[in-house]
């Protein structure tokens, strides 16, 4: 699968602080969550994505065309701000068709694709209210329809839950897992770990304007070499399981957990533990309830890279 | 949402055409516009006075034309046509900067020139309809007498002409200064009212350096007398055609070297 | 009890505080001085007091200087019309427009522009603390270029001359220069917060103060042609100032109309000022 959007060594300096640093990674169709805290680079990497920035160093290339000026590419591209802008005195409907204008498209298909863009963010009903007057959750709904409108094929979304309740969350996280299913590419950016992890699997971690990790979450938890996994197996014998387990050179420690009946295992080798875990489990018939992995998580995962 | 025709291939003017009939569109709809729109019927409201001052007086106005001449005009050339001007040659880029509003126009299809562009052809149409229907309606009060007399008109058109030609170079020049500078509003100020206000005034070739000059040298009439014979106080004329022709070439220089900083330049907008 | 709304008006106590308004005031002075063109054009607006400064050097030293002015009499003269001079000259007049203009717009347009409002009022803080607070801002500058300049040309005179004879000849003068520097303070902080709450938008208001005071002058240039009366003057911003200035300093005003008429005006504006903000203000819900 050839990658969608490509950066090669691309890196931006804001006078003397650091926003990016060398980044080059590929971005291939799917979702691809981008996760970091405040500050850490997110928004930055999205505007260098979508031309708004130039680079100091490095270039962006979408379907290998460069990204900085090169206004044809944007027909087929959608980016909803973090922002929470519009122009003044206009009312919802004003703005979408206002935006769907400038791509080109007739009076028809601008109202056509505007009433199914707010079909989609349920905005019709208040389509004439000015959008000052929308709550901030109308607002973000707003700004993702006018991203996606025009039925782009690369959707660009900079904290796109951001102000929505959590029913409204649901919806639009709904949304992009449809595009996904569309073939579409789509970049989410948040700072709010769950949000991601209800999205994709592919995640590109960013700290500190750098790129800390990319690829599938659980492939990068399993990279993670110096640090070990925890298990957590509730059972009707946690004793027994537990002394069964200290002897194995894998297991660097056997604790009881603050749940009863709950043995937590660190090892260092995930694989040889669930490799042994049921030939233990049939020796000794113990019986189990529930096998969790607490750390098996994308805030256990930036924990770890940023050395929390 | 079902997949519908793609975005379609747009040529720079068509694209130009979007702009400008977008922020026409928006531009009419802001309170600001109707506030603008009030003001520059100022010169109305002053011929209305002076009628009604002359009417009380027992008298016709006898010097109409040149109170519209040396009042109204110097009125709308040193203040009105600046004030306006500036406000909305600054805002063809600085009030996405500052509106945050920048990134929807720059992540649309549409070149960066067209966006520059076209938010001045907007602008420029209303201010080129708010001054000029200003003035005219002005001219007619003054010459309500004369209204039938065809001979007073071509001094209007021309009037209007020199009006249109300040909108067209001002407004590029302050597009430039918006895309160049955060603080363009007070360069814009210091340059209309100190600058162009001082400079005009400079015996030589020095005076040729403001904009004012052009302006002033396509006045009907350059020899002044009374009270108001500042406005072309030390006034050294070019040739109007020459005059033309060099207000024209700055409208145009100003404008491309707007379109091309808007291109390169990195716009950082204020976060929260 | 559940609320429905973000920010609330203060509830608690009011504790007695000695200036709870100069957080506010610090803040917008801060903000002001980070401006470089800010810092040009404060730095350009003490340039007419250190001009008339030297001039009161000068007046006390007429034999270093009667070289330059070829045995003239009297140079300059330190009286009420160098003062009254001072503060009627278009050019500090002028930049103390300018100054408001980069100071003051902000005042009251970001705070609406940014819903900062409720975030003062969730806080200790009355409605006259928020404008004194605003004014404060103003009122440093103002009184900077009004108040103190005036009262270092009293206190350099005295000090060059080396005797009391100018408040011996003048001694209402320190009241009149006291009179003047609060008229012209109060004036324009109230002008430039009356504009400054009228938009969100900074830049507007930025135009409209410095607009607003060079139509008047424009339309009073207007209208005196046109009429020919004195009255015409009343249209002025300038005019009227320059009119109770000559009153102040008990000079001939430039006008032949009542100094009373043109301190009404400045007046009415400054009422209409203190009017449209309370109202203004009391437009956020969680404002009392």
């Amino acid at each position: 699968m050839s990658a969608v959007i490509e950066t090669h060594k691309l890196s931006k300096w804001y006078g003397n602080v650091l926003g990016l640093s060398d980044v080059s990674l590929q971005v291939n169709p799917g979702i691809t969550g981008l996760l970091g805290p405040n500050g850490a680079g997110k928004s930055t990497f999205m505007k260098l994505v979508t031309g708004q920035l130039k680079p100091s160093i490095g270039r962006v290339l979408i379907d290998g065309q460069k990204v900085r000026n090169n206004n044809g590419l944007f027909g087929r591209v959608g980016f909803c701000p973090e922002y929470d802008a519009f122009y003044e005195g206009v009312t919802g409907w004003q703005f979408l068709t206002a935006m769907l204008r400038l791509y080109g498209f007739d009076t028809a298909e601008t109202n056509a694709r505007a009433e199914a863009a707010l079909d989609l963010v349920e905005l019709r009903a208040d389509k004439d209210r000015p959008v000052r007057a929308y709550s901030r959750g109308m607002r973000q709904r707003l700004k993702i329809a006018q991203a996606v409108a025009h039925d782009p094929e690369i959707i660009i979304l900079d904290e796109p839950l951001n102000g929505l309740d959590p029913l409204g969350k649901r919806k639009i996280i709904r949304l992009i897992r449809d595009y996904r299913s569309e073939g579409r590419t789509i970049i989410v950016s948040s700072h709010v770990l769950p949000e991601i992890e209800a999205m994709t699997r592919e995640i590109i971690l960013i700290h500190q304007g750098k790129i800390l990790a990319t690829g599938d979450i659980h492939s990068v938890r399993d990279l993670i070499d110096t640090h070990p996994h925890v298990v957590s197996v509730t059972c009707d014998r946690p004793r027994d399981l537990a002394a069964r387990f200290l002897g194995e050179d894998y297991v660097l420690s056997v604790n009881f957990g603050s749940a009863p009946q709950t043995v937590v295992v660190e090892t260092s080798n995930r694989d040889r533990f669930f490799g042994r875990l049921p030939g233990l489990l049939v020796e000794t018939g113990i019986a189990v309830e529930e096998i969790t992995s607490p750390d098996d998580n994308l805030q256990a995962v930036f924990d770890y890279l940023v050395g929390k | 949402m079902n997949p519908m025709s793609p975005a379609p291939r747009q040529s720079f003017f068509q694209a130009w055409g979007r702009v400008f009939s977008v922020f026409f569109a928006f531009g009419r709809r802001s309170r600001r516009f109707k506030i603008y729109v009030a003001l520059s019927q100022m010169p109305v409201v002053i011929a209305v006075f002076a009628q009604v001052n002359q009417a009380f007086q027992g008298q016709g106005f006898n010097s109409a034309l040149l109170f519209f001449s040396k009042g109204i005009m110097s009125f709308d050339l040193q203040f009105l046509v600046l004030l306006l001007v500036l406000f909305y040659g600054t805002s063809i880029c600085l009030e996405e900067v500052e509106g945050r509003t920048l990134m929807y126009l720059t992540t649309r299809p549409v070149p960066k020139a067209a966006v520059i562009l076209g938010k001045y052809a907007a602008y420029i149409l209303f201010l080129v309809i708010m001054i000029n229907v200003g003035i005219i309606l002005s001219f007619l009060v003054l010459n309500l007498r004369t209204v039938g007399n065809l001979s007073v008109y071509p001094v209007l058109f021309q009037y209007v002409g020199v009006l249109t030609l300040a909108i067209l170079a001002y407004t590029a020049f302050f597009t430039l200064l918006g895309t160049l500078s955060k603080r363009a509003l007070v360069l814009g100020l210091m340059f209309s009212f100190g600058w162009e206000a001082v400079v005009q005034y400079f015996p030589g070739a020095t005076q040729r350096f403001t904009i004012a000059h052009y302006l002033k040298s396509l006045l009907p009439s350059q020899t002044t007398t009374g009270g108001l014979s500042f406005l072309t106080y030390r006034l050294e004329p070019t040739a109007p055609l020459l005059s033309v022709a060099v207000l024209l070439l700055l409208t145009v220089v100003f404008l491309t070297a707007a379109c091309l900083v808007f291109s390169y330049k990195d716009f950082i907008l204020s976060t929260d | 009890m559940i609320r429905d709304r973000g920010y609330f008006h203060w509830d608690g106590a009011f504790i007695d505080r000695r200036w709870p308004w100069w957080p506010i005031t610090r803040q917008g002075l801060r903000l002001a001085f980070k401006m470089k063109l800010f810092k040009f054009i404060f730095v350009g607006s003490l340039v007419p007091a250190f001009v008339f400064l030297a001039g009161v050097y000068i007046s006390e030293r007429l034999e270093d200087f009667k070289a330059m002015v070829h045995g003239r009499g009297t140079l300059i003269s330190v009286d009420p019309a160098f003062f009254k001079t001072y503060y009627s000259i278009d050019f500090l007049l002028l930049m103390l427009v300018m100054l408001m203009l980069f100071s003051g717009a902000g005042l009251i347009a970001d705070d609406a522009k940014h819903n900062a409002l409720q975030l003062y009022f969730s806080r200790p803080i009355r409605k006259k603390d928020y404008f004194l607070g605003k004014a404060g801002v103003l009122w440093f500058f103002l009184l900077i270029l009004t108040l103190v300049p005036g009262l270092l040309f009293i206190l350099f005179k005295i000090i060059f001359s080396g005797s009391f004879a100018l408040l011996r000849s003048f001694p209402w003068l320190p009241l009149s220069v006291l009179a003047e520097s609060l008229i012209l303070t109060v004036f324009f902080s109230l002008y430039t917060l009356l504009l400054s709450s009228l938009s969100s938008n900074r830049r507007y208001v930025s135009i409209m103060i410095f607009g607003v005071y060079i139509f008047s002058d424009i339309l009073f240039g207007i209208f005196y042609g046109l009429v020919r009366s004195p009255y015409a003057a009343l249209i002025s911003i300038k005019a009227n100032l320059q009119q109770v200035a000559a009153f102040l300093f008990r000079l001939k005003p430039a006008f032949a109309v009542s100094w009373v008429y043109s301190l009404l005006i400045l007046g009415a504006i400054c009422v209409l000022s203190v009017f449209v903000l309370n109202r203004r203000i009391k437009g956020v819900t969680v404002i009392r």
